[in-house]
């Protein structure tokens, strides 16, 4: 199960997840929000500052002040957090601090101003910084901003948080859709009534005209069978058990095509047990023979390999038959390709991938590219 | 009838060629296999070269298929000679097997059941022992008329009133109506008109689905033609149809599958 286990940096730029390649508009809906917070707290501190530290009177001189002070700290702290940093990162503390600071200052200082303006008074007790009667009051739009503040973060942290989980969740739900989908596919795909019925015609003929060689070809048959159900039940394979696979489809396929199909096999020693998803191959060495072989009149020759590339485990299928450009070589929507690029991107991310290419001698080459535990 | 009944197998799968054989041993112990071949090309050759009394002819086989194979040698056939019987010879889905009884063609289903080839062979040993000359070729062009129209795609509601066709680097438009013919060259259509010729990349048969079937006849595997443009329809020598265009020389050849389309009114 360690090779299905999603890592992070796997997250960040996956095929389900939205790529963050364009700049995000301005939150303005966040701002919004953050505004009608803002309103509710102006109310509170013009309560607080009326009832508990003044004499209960003048609550609506002491509302406007506070709307003119919170309203600009608001708007220089709330403003530049959401133009530097959107509502998706998380400001660095001391640079943020640093902000609160200059929105404080600024809020207590020209709010201050702007309502005496507004209330047609004079309010130097409250702008003229170094007094006793501004430094409290600067103190105290400093602890509510800053109060303010720690819970418009935390709630947006909150929020990225659940953003994450819901994102976690769909990658999950998609694994987990394209695994059933791959699993119906095999079932229908495999177990295909035209190959069975194919091999069955074969196997009808060669019962008369050679039983060793039909009690051969039911064996294979058998192990085909086998193998296809129980890796549509089981969450990965090993490379071995994959190959044998392939080593069962293509001998039926051989009978089936005579001398027009060879194939050889490259799985080397230290990459036996390598766990992959099952049923990988499958569809590619479907399409060699379909799409690549086939059609031809002299057939040719498919090789199934794997090797290692540094952190990267490269299968590759490879035919000599009429190459990717030569068209469909029978009716059947070209889905085979695209399910397992779609399957292996689901299970690793961009790290995967699935490519048909040119062979420069001539054919096809199918690859899938997986990331590979390190040892 | 004192020379044996010869016949010639295509199948691509060769345990089912040999499968097929047997049987046909057993069943019809007189009649001789005289050629066994895997693919629709070599068919075609084989029998022209053998002109054999019965062919048994897989659809679906590498490069050319059965009912391809069976047309051209309808074409190719020489007029002296009796046409062979046809049987077809096809996996259960290759083809609606309705289409087959809809065009009562001889076909027979892979796995081959003994019942079934048998009931075949006694249909073919009444046909060949009260053979009309020629008859037989009739009745294959009566089948391939209704097969090969089955296996076409469905015409598609738009049509095509306009040909893009790239000539160098500039993409040249060609109306409909400008059209001569269509011919079709491997991968390409090569759309002929008074003034010239272009190439575009696409199958007959797809063109086929997006042409004014009252307008655009297909007169051939590879040849679709403007009937507007056809000026007269003639034997050679040979008794092979040809078409004479309105502005050009060359002479388009009609398939005998398509020759009732020009029969005198």
């Amino acid at each position: 199960m360690r090779y299905l286990f999603i890592s992070h940096d796997a997250m960040t730029d996956s095929a389900i997840a939205a790529p963050a390649a364009t700049p995000r508009p301005f939150p303005w809906r966040r701002l919004a929000l953050d505004a009608a917070a803002l309103a509710v707290l102006i109310v509170i501190c013009a309560l607080i500052i009326t009832y508990a530290f003044g004499n209960g009177s003048q609550f609506l001189r002491n509302l406007a002040i506070s709307a003119c002070i919170g309203s600009i700290a608001f708007s220089i702290i709330d403003g530049v957090r959401l133009w530097v940093w959107r509502d998706e990162r998380r400001p660095h503390w001391l640079a943020f601090a640093a902000l609160v600071g200059v929105g404080v200052v600024a809020g207590q200082v020209l709010g201050a101003r702007l309502a005496g303006l507004l209330l047609g008074m004079e309010l130097r007790e409250l702008h003229t910084l170094g007094t006793t009667r501004t430094s409290g009051m600067l103190l105290f739009t400093l602890l509510t901003t800053g109060g303010a503040s720690l819970y418009y973060t935390s709630r947006d942290r909150l929020i990225r948080a659940q953003a994450a989980a819901a994102q976690e969740k769909a990658r999950a739900e998609a694994i987990e859709r394209q695994a059933l989908q791959a699993q119906l596919q095999l079932l229908q795909a495999q177990i295909e009534p035209h190959m069975l019925f194919n091999t069955l015609a074969n196997l009808q003929g060669l019962i008369a005209l050679d039983p060793a060689r039909a009690q051969r070809m039911l064996d294979q048959l058998i192990q085909f069978l086998r193998g296809t159900l129980s890796s549509s039940r089981a969450e990965t394979t090993t490379l071995a058990q994959e190959f044998a696979l392939q080593e069962a489809y293509l001998g039926l396929m051989a009978v089936r095509m005579g001398e027009r199909l060879t194939y050889s096999f490259d799985l080397p020693e230290a990459l036996r047990g390598q766990r992959i998803p099952p049923m990988l191959l499958q569809p590619l060495v479907e399409n060699a023979i379909a799409h690549g072989l086939e059609p031809t009149i002299a057939g040719g020759h498919v090789t199934v390999a794997a090797r290692r590339d540094g952190d990267r485990l490269v299968l590759s299928v490879t035919d000599d038959g009429r190459g990717p450009d030569a068209g469909p070589g029978k009716e059947g929507t070209n889905v085979g390709l695209a399910n397992t690029r779609e399957r292996v991107k689901a299970l690793f991310g961009a790290r995967a991938d699935v490519t048909l290419a040119a062979n420069p001698g001539g054919g096809a080459i199918a690859s899938i590219v997986l990331p590979i535990d390190q040892p | 009838m004192n020379d044996k009944t010869t016949a010639l197998i295509a199948e691509d799968e060769p345990i089912l060629a040999a499968t097929l054989a047997a049987t046909l041993g057993r069943l019809w112990p007189e009649l001789a296999i005289v050629a066994s071949v895997g693919h629709g090309q070599a068919a075609l050759e084989r029998a022209l070269a053998l002109q054999p009394d019965v062919l048994f002819l897989d659809i679906k086989m590498p490069g050319k298929t059965g009912l391809e194979a069976a047309e051209e040698l309808a074409e190719q056939w020489p007029g002296s000679k009796p046409f062979p019987q046809v049987v077809f010879v096809t996996a259960y889905d290759d083809y609606a097997v309705q289409a087959f009884d809809n065009a009562a063609a001889d076909y027979v289903l892979k796995p081959v059941s003994d019942e079934r080839l048998a009931r075949t062979v006694r249909r073919l040993k009444e046909r060949l022992g009260t053979r009309p000359a020629g008859g037989g070729m009739d009745a294959l062009l009566e089948q391939l008329r209704a097969l090969v129209p089955a296996t076409a795609p469905a015409a598609r509601p738009e049509r095509l009133s306009l040909i893009r066709a790239a000539v160098g680097n500039q993409v040249r438009m060609i109306p409909i109506g400008d059209v001569l013919y269509f011919e079709a060259l491997d991968k390409y259509v090569n759309v002929v008109t008074c003034d010239g010729e272009a190439l575009i990349r696409t199958s007959l048969k797809e063109l086929l689905a997006q042409l004014d079937e009252t307008c655009f006849w297909q007169v051939h595997r590879g040849t679709i033609v403007n009937s507007a443009a056809v000026l007269a329809a003639q034997r050679d020598e040979l008794g092979k149809l040809t078409l004479q265009l309105r502005g050009r020389p060359e002479k388009v050849r009609v398939s005998p599958l398509y020759a009732h389309l020009f029969r005198q009114m």
